[in-house]
Protein backbone atom coordinates (compact mmCIF):
# COMPACT_ATOMS: atom_id res chain seq x y z
CA UNK A 1 0.00 0.00 0.00
CA UNK A 2 1.11 3.31 -1.23
CA UNK A 3 0.70 6.46 1.67
CA UNK A 4 -1.72 8.05 -1.23
CA UNK A 5 -4.03 5.02 -1.67
CA UNK A 6 -4.49 4.90 2.12
CA UNK A 7 -4.99 9.10 2.37
CA UNK A 8 -7.78 8.77 -0.52
CA UNK A 9 -9.26 6.06 0.24
CA UNK A 10 -10.20 7.37 4.27
CA UNK A 11 -10.29 10.99 5.83
CA UNK A 12 -7.52 11.96 7.58
CA UNK A 13 -6.50 15.62 8.58
CA UNK A 14 -2.88 15.89 6.78
CA UNK A 15 -0.29 17.90 8.74
CA UNK A 16 2.56 17.61 6.50
CA UNK A 17 2.15 15.65 3.01
CA UNK A 18 5.75 13.73 3.15
CA UNK A 19 6.16 11.89 0.14
CA UNK A 20 3.23 9.87 -0.95
CA UNK A 21 4.52 7.61 -3.43
CA UNK A 22 6.16 5.61 -0.51
CA UNK A 23 5.20 2.13 0.10
CA UNK A 24 3.79 1.35 4.14
CA UNK A 25 4.93 -2.15 5.12
CA UNK A 26 3.54 -2.63 8.23
CA UNK A 27 2.38 -0.91 11.51
CA UNK A 28 3.83 -0.28 14.63
CA UNK A 29 1.84 1.10 17.41
CA UNK A 30 3.90 2.24 20.44
CA UNK A 31 4.06 5.40 22.72
CA UNK A 32 7.62 4.87 24.46
CA UNK A 33 10.17 5.99 22.10
CA UNK A 34 12.90 3.57 23.07
CA UNK A 35 9.75 0.80 21.81
CA UNK A 36 9.64 2.07 18.78
CA UNK A 37 13.78 2.63 18.28
CA UNK A 38 13.96 -0.93 19.36
CA UNK A 39 10.72 -2.96 17.80
CA UNK A 40 9.76 -0.91 14.15
CA UNK A 41 10.97 -1.92 11.03
CA UNK A 42 11.31 0.58 7.96
CA UNK A 43 8.59 1.57 6.31
CA UNK A 44 5.89 0.81 8.87
CA UNK A 45 3.43 3.64 9.80
CA UNK A 46 3.97 4.21 13.13
CA UNK A 47 0.47 5.38 15.61
CA UNK A 48 1.32 7.00 18.30
CA UNK A 49 -0.09 9.38 21.07
CA UNK A 50 2.95 11.84 21.46
CA UNK A 51 2.70 14.90 19.65
CA UNK A 52 5.92 16.63 20.04
CA UNK A 53 9.25 16.96 18.61
CA UNK A 54 10.88 13.65 19.41
CA UNK A 55 8.70 11.68 17.42
CA UNK A 56 10.15 13.09 14.02
CA UNK A 57 13.71 12.21 14.76
CA UNK A 58 12.73 8.38 16.03
CA UNK A 59 10.51 8.05 12.63
CA UNK A 60 13.84 9.83 10.95
CA UNK A 61 16.56 6.86 12.33
CA UNK A 62 13.95 3.97 11.78
CA UNK A 63 12.91 4.88 8.44
CA UNK A 64 9.27 5.76 9.07
CA UNK A 65 7.26 7.30 6.47
CA UNK A 66 4.18 8.07 8.10
CA UNK A 67 2.66 9.06 11.39
CA UNK A 68 -0.90 8.82 12.67
CA UNK A 69 -2.00 10.63 15.50
CA UNK A 70 -5.43 8.95 16.68
CA UNK A 71 -8.20 10.32 18.68
CA UNK A 72 -8.31 13.69 17.26
CA UNK A 73 -4.68 14.40 18.91
CA UNK A 74 -3.04 17.10 17.49
CA UNK A 75 0.76 17.24 16.24
CA UNK A 76 2.58 20.52 17.95
CA UNK A 77 3.97 22.88 15.88
CA UNK A 78 7.33 22.03 15.88
CA UNK A 79 6.84 18.39 14.92
CA UNK A 80 4.52 19.42 11.74
CA UNK A 81 7.74 21.90 10.93
CA UNK A 82 10.15 18.68 11.64
CA UNK A 83 8.05 16.70 9.19
CA UNK A 84 7.61 18.83 6.43
CA UNK A 85 11.32 19.41 6.73
CA UNK A 86 12.27 15.76 6.56
CA UNK A 87 9.28 14.60 4.33
CA UNK A 88 7.37 12.84 6.54
CA UNK A 89 3.63 12.72 6.64
CA UNK A 90 1.96 12.94 9.12
CA UNK A 91 -1.29 13.48 10.02
CA UNK A 92 -4.06 12.77 12.39
CA UNK A 93 -7.84 11.09 12.99
CA UNK A 94 -11.10 11.86 15.23
CA UNK A 95 -11.11 7.95 15.03
CA UNK A 96 -8.83 5.32 17.67
CA UNK A 97 -6.02 3.40 16.58
CA UNK A 98 -8.39 0.57 16.96
CA UNK A 99 -10.33 1.82 14.03
CA UNK A 100 -7.73 3.19 12.05
CA UNK A 101 -5.76 -0.30 12.04
CA UNK A 102 -9.29 -1.46 10.82
CA UNK A 103 -8.60 1.28 8.08
CA UNK A 104 -5.51 0.16 7.17
CA UNK A 105 -6.12 -3.87 6.76
CA UNK A 106 -9.41 -2.62 4.50
CA UNK A 107 -6.52 -1.58 2.19
CA UNK A 108 -3.98 -4.04 3.25
CA UNK A 109 -0.17 -4.32 2.42
CA UNK A 110 1.42 -5.62 -0.49
CA UNK A 111 3.18 -9.28 1.15
CA UNK B 1 45.78 -2.54 8.59
CA UNK B 2 42.58 -0.06 9.80
CA UNK B 3 42.41 3.28 8.06
CA UNK B 4 40.14 6.03 9.50
CA UNK B 5 37.55 6.69 7.15
CA UNK B 6 35.03 9.32 9.12
CA UNK B 7 35.23 10.87 11.90
CA UNK B 8 32.26 13.41 13.75
CA UNK B 9 32.01 14.79 17.26
CA UNK B 10 28.83 16.42 18.26
CA UNK B 11 28.33 18.18 21.35
CA UNK B 12 24.50 17.14 23.63
CA UNK B 13 23.19 19.88 25.52
CA UNK B 14 21.47 18.70 29.41
CA UNK B 15 17.43 19.00 29.16
CA UNK B 16 17.60 20.24 25.44
CA UNK B 17 14.82 18.61 24.41
CA UNK B 18 14.29 21.27 21.36
CA UNK B 19 17.47 19.75 19.83
CA UNK B 20 16.96 16.14 20.39
CA UNK B 21 18.01 13.54 18.28
CA UNK B 22 20.32 15.91 16.20
CA UNK B 23 23.43 14.18 17.08
CA UNK B 24 21.81 11.00 16.05
CA UNK B 25 19.78 12.17 12.75
CA UNK B 26 23.27 14.10 11.56
CA UNK B 27 25.57 10.72 12.03
CA UNK B 28 22.70 8.76 10.16
CA UNK B 29 22.64 10.88 7.23
CA UNK B 30 26.93 11.43 7.34
CA UNK B 31 26.81 7.46 7.71
CA UNK B 32 24.88 7.08 4.64
CA UNK B 33 26.72 9.89 2.83
CA UNK B 34 30.18 8.03 3.79
CA UNK B 35 28.12 4.77 1.78
CA UNK B 36 28.31 2.82 5.06
CA UNK B 37 25.75 -0.34 4.42
CA UNK B 38 21.76 0.78 5.44
CA UNK B 39 22.19 -2.38 8.08
CA UNK B 40 24.95 -0.92 9.69
CA UNK B 41 23.47 2.83 9.82
CA UNK B 42 20.33 1.62 11.34
CA UNK B 43 21.88 -0.36 13.79
CA UNK B 44 24.70 2.65 14.91
CA UNK B 45 21.45 5.16 14.85
CA UNK B 46 19.68 3.55 17.41
CA UNK B 47 23.27 3.23 19.55
CA UNK B 48 23.49 6.74 18.78
CA UNK B 49 20.08 7.98 19.48
CA UNK B 50 19.72 6.08 23.04
CA UNK B 51 23.15 7.83 23.91
CA UNK B 52 22.25 10.79 23.22
CA UNK B 53 19.13 10.78 25.40
CA UNK B 54 20.37 9.42 28.10
CA UNK B 55 23.00 12.61 28.11
CA UNK B 56 19.66 14.81 27.30
CA UNK B 57 17.67 13.06 29.92
CA UNK B 58 20.11 11.37 32.93
CA UNK B 59 23.46 12.95 32.53
CA UNK B 60 23.71 16.97 31.85
CA UNK B 61 24.67 16.71 28.33
CA UNK B 62 28.18 15.71 26.91
CA UNK B 63 29.60 14.83 23.85
CA UNK B 64 29.65 11.96 21.39
CA UNK B 65 32.49 10.76 19.27
CA UNK B 66 31.80 8.64 16.25
CA UNK B 67 34.65 6.69 14.34
CA UNK B 68 34.52 4.55 11.48
CA UNK B 69 37.47 2.52 10.31
CA UNK B 70 37.84 -0.25 7.54
CA UNK B 71 36.77 -2.67 10.06
CA UNK B 72 34.44 -1.12 12.37
CA UNK B 73 31.85 1.68 13.45
CA UNK B 74 32.60 3.00 17.32
CA UNK B 75 30.74 5.35 18.73
CA UNK B 76 31.84 6.92 22.35
CA UNK B 77 29.62 8.69 24.76
CA UNK B 78 31.20 11.29 27.47
CA UNK B 79 29.70 12.83 30.17
CA UNK B 80 30.67 14.21 33.90
CA UNK B 81 26.47 13.44 35.21
CA UNK B 82 25.86 11.64 38.33
CA UNK B 83 26.79 8.43 37.24
CA UNK B 84 25.05 4.92 37.20
CA UNK B 85 25.42 3.27 40.78
CA UNK B 86 24.39 -0.06 39.83
CA UNK B 87 24.96 -0.50 35.94
CA UNK B 88 23.58 -4.11 35.79
CA UNK B 89 20.28 -3.10 37.07
CA UNK B 90 20.48 -0.05 35.03
CA UNK B 91 20.90 -2.70 31.49
CA UNK B 92 17.85 -4.19 32.91
CA UNK B 93 14.88 -3.89 30.69
CA UNK B 94 12.27 -1.71 32.46
CA UNK B 95 14.20 -0.26 34.58
CA UNK B 96 14.42 3.49 34.83
CA UNK B 97 15.02 6.26 37.10
CA UNK B 98 13.21 8.69 34.66
CA UNK B 99 10.88 11.18 36.18
CA UNK B 100 6.96 11.28 35.37
CA UNK B 101 7.21 14.58 33.37
CA UNK B 102 9.89 12.60 31.00
CA UNK B 103 7.66 9.48 30.96
CA UNK B 104 4.81 11.57 29.60
CA UNK B 105 6.62 12.41 26.79
CA UNK B 106 7.86 8.50 26.08
CA UNK B 107 10.98 8.21 27.74
CA UNK B 108 11.90 6.18 30.54
CA UNK B 109 11.15 2.79 29.20
CA UNK B 110 13.90 2.07 30.27
CA UNK B 111 14.87 0.27 27.27
CA UNK B 112 17.99 2.51 25.78
CA UNK B 113 20.42 0.52 27.24
CA UNK B 114 19.05 -2.95 26.23
CA UNK B 115 18.99 -1.51 22.79
CA UNK B 116 22.22 -0.32 22.53
CA UNK B 117 23.23 -3.93 23.71
CA UNK B 118 21.15 -5.65 21.01
CA UNK B 119 22.64 -3.55 18.30
CA UNK B 120 26.22 -3.15 19.27
CA UNK B 121 29.06 -6.41 18.89
CA UNK B 122 30.77 -4.99 21.90
CA UNK B 123 28.72 -2.21 24.79
CA UNK B 124 31.22 -1.43 27.60
CA UNK B 125 29.94 1.22 30.16
CA UNK B 126 31.89 2.64 32.85
CA UNK B 127 30.60 4.95 35.60
CA UNK B 128 32.38 6.64 38.41
CA UNK B 129 29.72 8.33 41.03
CA UNK B 130 29.65 12.12 40.74
CA UNK B 131 32.55 11.77 37.77
CA UNK B 132 30.83 10.83 34.89
CA UNK B 133 29.34 8.44 32.38
CA UNK B 134 31.19 6.49 29.27
CA UNK B 135 30.04 4.26 26.87
CA UNK B 136 31.23 2.75 23.88
CA UNK B 137 29.78 1.03 21.40
CA UNK B 138 31.54 -0.75 18.34
CA UNK B 139 29.88 -2.61 15.47
CA UNK B 140 32.41 -4.70 13.31
CA UNK B 141 32.01 -4.97 10.13
CA UNK B 142 31.96 -8.26 8.39
CA UNK B 143 33.09 -9.69 5.18
CA UNK B 144 29.60 -10.43 4.25
CA UNK B 145 28.77 -5.93 4.93
CA UNK B 146 28.16 -4.98 1.60
CA UNK B 147 29.57 -1.42 0.93
CA UNK B 148 27.41 1.03 -1.41
CA UNK B 149 30.25 1.78 -3.27
N1 LIG C 1 24.72 8.77 30.99
C1 LIG C 1 24.03 8.42 32.09
N2 LIG C 1 24.27 9.06 33.27
C2 LIG C 1 23.59 8.72 34.41
N3 LIG C 1 22.65 7.75 34.44
C3 LIG C 1 22.38 7.08 33.32
C4 LIG C 1 23.04 7.37 32.09
N4 LIG C 1 22.58 6.54 31.14
C5 LIG C 1 21.66 5.76 31.74
N5 LIG C 1 21.54 6.06 33.06
C6 LIG C 1 20.68 5.39 34.06
O1 LIG C 1 20.33 4.10 33.57
C7 LIG C 1 18.90 3.97 33.51
C8 LIG C 1 18.50 3.10 32.35
O2 LIG C 1 18.85 3.72 31.11
P1 LIG C 1 18.04 3.36 29.79
O3 LIG C 1 18.53 4.18 28.66
O4 LIG C 1 18.06 1.87 29.61
O5 LIG C 1 16.53 3.74 30.16
P2 LIG C 1 15.87 5.19 30.27
O6 LIG C 1 16.76 6.20 29.65
O7 LIG C 1 15.49 5.41 31.69
O8 LIG C 1 14.55 5.01 29.40
P3 LIG C 1 14.48 4.90 27.79
O9 LIG C 1 15.88 4.83 27.28
O10 LIG C 1 13.70 3.66 27.52
O11 LIG C 1 13.76 6.14 27.36
C9 LIG C 1 18.39 5.39 33.43
O12 LIG C 1 17.06 5.52 33.89
C10 LIG C 1 19.39 6.13 34.35
O13 LIG C 1 19.07 5.93 35.70
MG1 LIG D 1 17.56 5.91 27.77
Amino acid sequence: MKINTLLSKFTFQVFSKGDQQRELTGVVIADLLSFVMGQANPGEVWLTVQNHLNVAAVAVLKEIPMIILPSGRIPSTDLIQRCIAENITLCSSSRTSYDICIMINEVGFDR
Amino acid sequence: MTTNIYEEEFKVEGGDFMNVGTASTTLKSSLEMVGIPSSITRRASIIAYEVEMNLVIHAGGGIIRSLVSTDKLMILAIDEGPGIPDIDLAMQEGYSTASDAIRELGFGAGMGLSNMKRNADVLKINSEMGKGTSVEAIIYFTENTEWRK
